[in-house]
C-alpha cells in the first residue's frame, strides 16, 4: 500500500503550531532520523511519510501530486494561479498563523485614506512624473487583482523578496502590500494601512490533494 | 458554416473588393507591425491590459504583445513615421485578443483610420466609408453612441471635481463604474474619524520643507490635495440626485432622428446647462441628415463604453441571427490615444473596421 505523504512547514512559529496541532489530533511527530533531518514519522503509525518543507513548496507539491496533504498559509495558495485551487483543496482553516495582506502607504500621505484616493493619486502621479506608481510586494498576483478591482490601474508591480516595508523610503517603490498580523512592523517603518486596503485575511490551513479528499485518514481531523 | 478553402477564397474576394473601395475613398493601404512593445500599452492603459493580450518576454527580457487591435498599431505607425498632417490609412490584418477564460481569439479586420483630420465632417466620412461595403446586407442595424456626450453630462453636474474625473475615467469599466455610483450615493470615500486625526497631523506636515519628497511625492503636493479633499462639498442628497440623473441618461435609447430633441430635453428637464450640448450635437445631426435615411440607426447613450480609448462618436453595425448579435463592423473616435502612445499632443482621430470572419459566414 502507498504511504500517505504529509508535509509541515520547515521553520518558525508555523512549524511549532503545526506540530502542536498534529499532537492534539493524536498524531505525534517524531524525528526518527535526527533533529536536523527533513523527514519525520508519526508515532505508532507506519502509514505516514512526513517531510518538512517551505510553506510555499507545500502548495506546489500538493498541486503536482507529490504530496497528499500539508499545512500552509491561505495567502500562499491564493497567490498561485487559480488553477491550483482545482487540485489543492482547503480541508480546514486552522486557529493559528493569522495574518492580513494589506495595502500600506507612507504615514505622511495624509490625503490617501482609501483605495479611491489611491486611484486618484496614481493618475496624478502618472501625469506629473510620466510613470506609473510602483507597488512593492511579495504577492504580485493578489495585489494586481485587488488593485484592478478597486479601479486602480495606473501602477506597476515591483516584486520584493523581503524587507518590503523599506521600499517606499529607498526610492524603489511608492507603496507596498504586505502580510501583517499586528501592524507593528508597518507602523515601525512609518507606513499605515489604507482603510479599505485589506486584500486577504489569511491563516494557516490544512490542504489536501483533490484525489486524497475521500481518504479515511482525514477522519483524524474531524 | 463555410469551411477551409471556400472561406479562404471568400476572404480574398471580400478583402480585395473592400480594400479597393477604401483606396477609392483616398485611404492609403498600409502594412502594420504584428508585435507591439508591451510597455507602451501598459503605460497607457495600465496593468489590466495584459489580461487581454498575448504577451511574452523576448530573449533580452523585453515584453512584447501580439497586436490586440489594428487601431493602436496604426496610431503607432503614425508616430513612428513622424507624420504631422492628416493621414488616411486602410489595412487588412489580424488582431489577437484573449477572452476572459484566457483563450486566444483571432479577428481578421479590414479597416480605415483617419488621423489628425481637421475636417469637421470626418466622422461622417469614416462612418460612410466603413458602412458602404456592407450596406446591402439584409436587416443591417447600426448603433451609435457618443462618449463625449457623457463627459458633457458629468461636467454639467454639481459634483466635486474628483468625482467628475473618476466617473469619466472609469466609464469604460462597467462593473467598477456601478461601484462608483453606489459610492457616490453614500459619499463613502470620506472617513470622518481618519480625517479628524489627519487634520491634526496636517500642521506637522505644513511645517516641514514643502519640497521634501515622501515616497515619490512632495510634501506640498500631499498638503494641497488633503486640503482640497476637505473642501469638497459633501452632500448625500446631491449624490443620490446625481446618480439618478446619470442612470436615467444612460437609459436613453432612441432612433437617431430623435437624438437632438431628446438629449436637449433631458438637459432642460434636469436643469443642467445645455450650452455645450447644442454645439456638440451638430455632428450627430449632420450624420443623421446625410445617412439617417439610408440605414436603421439607433442612438444609445450607454453604447461604446467598452473600449477604453474612445472619446467621442462610437458605432457598431450588426445583424441579429437567432437572437444572437453578429457584429459586422465597429469603430469610433479616439482623440487622446496618440498622445498616450507618445505623440506630442492630442489630435482628432477616428477609425473603424469590418469583421471579415463574420462577413464571410453570412
Amino acid at each position: 500500500m502507498n504511504k500517505i505523504k504529509i508535509a509541515l512547514p520547515s521553520k518558525g512559529r508555523l512549524k511549532e503550531e503545526s506540530l502542536k496541532f498534529f499532537q492534539k489530533k493524536n498524531l505525534k511527530v517524531v524525528n526518527a532520523f535526527g533533529e536536523r533531518n527533513y523527514f519525520f514519522n508519526i508515532k505508532n503509525n507506519n502509514q505516514i511519510e512526513g517531510i518538512y518543507l517551505h510553506a510555499k513548496e507545500i502548495i506546489e507539491r500538493i498541486n503536482d501530486g507529490t504530496l497528499d496533504m500539508g499545512i500552509s498559509g491561505l495567502d500562499l495558495l491564493k497567490e498561485f494561479p487559480e488553477i491550483y485551487s482545482q487540485n489543492v483543496k482547503l480541508l480546514q482553516k486552522l486557529n493559528f498563523g493569522f495574518a492580513d495582506l494589506v495595502v500600506a502607504v507612507p504615514k505622511d500621505w495624509l490625503d490617501v485614506q482609501n483605495m479611491a484616493d489611491l486611484e486618484e493619486v496614481s493618475f496624478e502621479f502618472k501625469e506629473k512624473y510620466g510613470r506609473r506608481m510602483r507597488v512593492a510586494t511579495k504577492y504580485p498576483n493578489l495585489t494586481e487583482a485587488f488593485f484592478l478591482s478597486k479601479g486602480v490601474s495606473q501602477f506597476r508591480i515591483m516584486p520584493s523578496l523581503g524587507a518590503t516595508e523599506s521600499y517606499p523610503f529607498t526610492g524603489s517603490a511608492e507603496l507596498i502590500t504586505d502580510i501583517t498580523s499586528t501592524g507593528s512592523t508597518l507602523k515601525a517603518n512609518n507606513l499605515r494601512v489604507i482603510t479599505d486596503g485589506n486584500i486577504l485575511k489569511s491563516s494557516a490551513c490544512l490542504f489536501v490533494s483533490k484525489k486524497f479528499l475521500n481518504n479515511k485518514f482525514l477522519k483524524h481531523f474531524k | 458554416m463555410k469551411k477551409g478553402l471556400e472561406k479562404k477564397k471568400l476572404k480574398e474576394d471580400f478583402s480585395k473588393k473592400i480594400l479597393h473601395y477604401f483606396k477609392k475613398r483616398k485611404f492609403n493601404f498600409t502594412d502594420l507591425d504584428l508585435l507591439i512593445d508591451t510597455s507602451l500599452l501598459t503605460e497607457r492603459s495600465g496593468e489590466q491590459f495584459k489580461k487581454t493580450t498575448l504577451t511574452y518576454r523576448d530573449l533580452l527580457g523585453k515584453e512584447v504583445s501580439l497586436r490586440p487591435d489594428l487601431t493602436v498599431s496604426t496610431a503607432l505607425k503614425y508616430i513612428q513615421e513622424k507624420k504631422t498632417k492628416e493621414e488616411r490609412f486602410c489595412y487588412y490584418g489580424t488582431a489577437y485578443r484573449l477572452n476572459k477564460k484566457g483563450d486566444l481569439k483571432v479577428f481578421d479586420q479590414l479597416g480605415c483610420e483617419l488621423i489628425n483630420s481637421l475636417n469637421k465632417n470626418s466622422s461622417l466620412i469614416l462612418l460612410d466609408t466603413i458602412l458602404e461595403p456592407i450596406k446591402q446586407i439584409k436587416k443591417l442595424q447600426i448603433n451609435i453612441g457618443d462618449i463625449g456626450l457623457f463627459k458633457i453630462l458629468i461636467e454639467s453636474l454639481d459634483l466635486p471635481e474628483r468625482w467628475k474625473l473618476r466617473l469619466i475615467r472609469h466609464f469604460s469599466r462597467r462593473e467598477y463604474f456601478s461601484d462608483l455610483l453606489k459610492r457616490l450615493e453614500t459619499n463613502y470615500d470620506l472617513d470622518q474619524v481618519t480625517i479628524d486625526v489627519d487634520t491634526q497631523r496636517l500642521k506637522d506636515l505644513e511645517q516641514m520643507d514643502q519640497n521634501k519628497i515622501i515616497a515619490g511625492r512632495t510634501v506640498a503636493e500631499i498638503v494641497k490635495r488633503f486640503k482640497k479633499k476637505l473642501k469638497d462639498p459633501r452632500d448625500n442628497y446631491k449624490g443620490k440626485k446625481n446618480v439618478k440623473i446619470i442612470k436615467n441618461f444612460l437609459n436613453i435609447k432612441i432612433p437617431l432622428q430623435r437624438t437632438e430633441r431628446v438629449i436637449i430635453d433631458f438637459f432642460y428637464k434636469n436643469k443642467l446647462s445645455a450650452k455645450d450640448i447644442k454645439n456638440y450635437l451638430k455632428k450627430i445631426i449632420f450624420i443623421n441628415k446625410k445617412i439617417g435615411k439610408k440605414y436603421s440607426i439607433t442612438f444609445k447613450t450607454d453604447f461604446g463604453r467598452n473600449t477604453e480609448y474612445y472619446t467621442g462618436l462610437v458605432f457598431l453595425a450588426y445583424i441579429k441571427k437567432k437572437n444572437q448579435i453578429i457584429e459586422l463592423a465597429r469603430g469610433g473616435e479616439y482623440n487622446n490615444l496618440l498622445k498616450t502612445l507618445g505623440y506630442k499632443k492630442n489630435i482628432p482621430s477616428l477609425g473603424g473596421a469590418i469583421n471579415l470572419n463574420q462577413l464571410i459566414n453570412l
